[in-house]
């Protein structure tokens, strides 16, 4: 592997020596990273407009009567959500209830325990990444056909958080999977070899070391049912509730379906209001992510 | 313990000395047909270990095959280990070395494809017996691995960990501080017991390694090529550890350096991959002998040529 320069040999006279001068960055490379950078301001400038538009809209509305008083349908200056920031809490503190033990299970046995080799595990797998897929408004027609009539729940926050769990279920039970792959082998093979029965090895092992990650996936899946209305309309979620839940078998309303609501109101100062309670959805979103985000790097492993 | 820092340095010395001298002197053995290359190489260079006898057997293996589905990685391997001695396996990559270490603690029942066939006698004991409990086996026989994997715990965690699991009952503090001077890694670790094992040096997590196994009290150590993730001063800390641990435990270990096999084990085992008449490749145990027979007199060429650096 001698130089360039040797190779040629004493024949080929002096060497052309080589400038280390840049030419300057080839155009080619320049429209690259233009389009990238075009795409990115897509996203970022179309959020911020719509953000600002929201927060403008809302402006008049946004104020402590919002969160402390009940919807009105006579005087919306004096109307507010709190039934529905009430509710929103209630359904997605029991839809967190049901899906996350689930769904971490469900994750644990399908990475620590199933044979990937079986045809069945492999169909299960199969279903799960399609059922991520599904579009809300099936499993509202699956809950209202279900739990809300088949098992007799009705319209309440126990049916809403059923119906909400399945929706996350396959999203939760994704990012618990990745989370537990994440975790190296050689831990678990450690665990082993010292005597460890494999629930030690999960227990004492694989879970703390998973845990960041699974809690990470699981507020952004939950956030994902915070939002979510189209299942919840179907499921005959009641848009004018003036009282907060007061257990699972209660009648509710929430945040989207309160906005949903507002929205198709004539007067102009109830469009006002759907925007103060967009502001308020986007808060309570944007708090999640973040808490999600802080998780992630506050317990980040290096390994 | 005042001794041995310059101890070692002696050591340190001596060996890179003999590996100077290995360089020089293997490369003319390269060509072939050299009579008295393996002489030469090997034999002035080491002394060796007397190998204690093999009258009190640990691991007893008959005619051995492990299968990874339907790939034969390791066939036909008859040998015996002895007690408290440590046991060394060579052999180019893919030679089936790390497949056979880790029947010995049924590590390969981790993976669902593996299937053993033939017997493993602990102490007179079949391993693969439907009664025999792996968590327990496990206990007896531990293992310490080629990447050191420190849990991501304190020290002292990393060294409880198993004696919890196994639901010792006596004084944690005590085991821990024993197990880390006999591991000789007390000294070093002793104010930080409540910090990360990781924050620890590549070697210092590998001696903690070997620390958290002989804290379960086992009988043999298992070391698959412990050493090949670690500079020369921390290999010779581990090698120095297991000549030490030798006198209470049976060793056995996977090893890539022929030097290192030479300079601790008392017997070694060379394997190499071979090819049948059907095409198939698969390990073999081609020699098992006291390891001054191997590295100065080998009954089998190619253990010859393997030692002399021929091929591998």
């Amino acid at each position: 592997m001698g130089s360039p320069v040797l190779d040629k040999g004493p024949e080929a006279g002096v060497p052309e020596v080589r400038r280390l001068k840049s030419d300057g960055t080839p155009w080619r490379e320049r429209l690259f990273q233009l389009s990238l950078w075009a795409s990115l301001a897509v996203g970022v400038v179309f959020l911020g407009c719509l953000l600002v538009y929201i927060v403008v809209e809302a402006w008049p509305r946004l104020n402590f009567r919002i969160l402390t008083n009940f919807p009105d349908i006579i005087d919306p200056s004096q109307a507010g959500a709190q039934s529905a920031i009430m509710g929103t809490i209630w359904v997605i503190g029991f839809t967190a209830l049901y899906c996350l033990p689930v769904g971490f299970l469900t994750a644990i046995y399908l990475e620590e325990y199933a044979d990937p080799e079986r045809w069945w595990n492999r169909a299960v797998e199969i279903n799960i990444q399609n059922l991520a897929a599904v579009p809300s408004i099936v499993y509202g027609i699956l809950g209202l056909g279900i739990i809300s009539r088949g098992l007799g729940f009705g319209q309440t926050v126990l049916t809403a958080s059923l119906t909400l769990s399945l929706l996350v279920l396959p999203t939760v039970i994704i990012a618990a999977r990745e989370a537990i792959r994440a975790v190296p082998q050689s831990i678990r093979e450690a665990s082993l070899a010292l005597g460890a029965t494999q629930w030690q090895t999960i227990w004492r092992q694989v879970l703390p070391a998973a845990v960041p990650g699974m809690a990470t996936g699981s507020i952004l899946a939950l956030s994902r049912a915070i939002g979510e209305a189209a299942p919840l309309l179907l499921l005959g979620g009641l848009t004018f509730i003036t009282f907060n839940p007061t257990g699972p078998e209660s009648a509710f309303t929430v945040l989207p379906i309160q906005i949903f609501n507002w929205i198709s109101q004539s007067r102009s100062e109830f469009v006002s209001l759907a925007a103060a309670a967009i502001v308020i959805l986007l808060v309570i979103l944007l708090a999640m992510n973040s808490l999600a985000i802080w998780l992630r790097n506050r317990y980040s492993h290096r390994w | 313990m005042t001794t041995e820092p310059s101890r070692r340095i002696q050591r340190l010395r001596r060996r890179a000395l003999r590996s100077a001298q290995t360089a020089a002197v293997a490369s003319p053995s390269n060509a072939p047909d050299a009579p008295d290359a393996p002489d030469s190489t090997t034999a002035p260079r080491v002394s060796f270990r007397d190998a204690p006898p093999l009258t009190t057997p640990v691991f007893e293996v008959g005619s051995l095959s492990v299968f990874y589905g339907d790939h034969e990685a390791v066939r036909d391997v008859n040998m015996t280990i002895g007690d408290r001695q440590i046991t060394a396996m060579i052999g180019p990559s893919g030679c089936g070395k790390s497949t056979m270490i880790r029947c010995f603690n049924r590590m390969n029942d981790l993976i669902p494809t593996a299937r053993v066939v033939g017997k493993i006698r602990y102490h007179g004991e079949n391993l693969y017996g439907k009664e025999v409990d792996p968590i327990e086996v496990r206990r007896r026989i531990g293992m310490v691995f080629q990447k050191p994997n420190p849990f991501p715990k304190s020290i002292y965690d990393n060294i409880a960990y198993g004696p919890r699991v196994g639901s010792f009952k006596g004084n944690l503090d005590d085991l821990v501080e024993e197990t880390l001077t006999r591991a000789a890694l007390w000294d070093e670790v002793k104010d930080k017991l409540k910090t990360s094992a990781l924050a620890l040096s590549g070697g210092q997590q590998q001696r903690l390694c070997i620390a958290r196994t002989i804290a379960v009290k086992p009988e043999v150590i298992l070391m698959d090529e412990p050493c090949s993730a670690l500079d020369p001063i921390a290999t010779a800390k581990i090698e120095d550890l297991m000549e030490h641990l030798a006198q209470e435990f049976t060793i056995v270990v996977v090893t890539h350096n022929m030097q290192q096999a030479a300079r601790v084990s008392h017997r070694t085992a060379f394997f190499t991959s071979d090819v049948d008449v059907k095409g198939e490749r698969h390990g073999r145990l081609v020699e098992y002998d006291e390891t001054e027979r191997i590295f100065s007199n080998p009954s089998d060429q190619r253990t010859e040529d393997y030692i002399s650096g021929r091929f591998g």
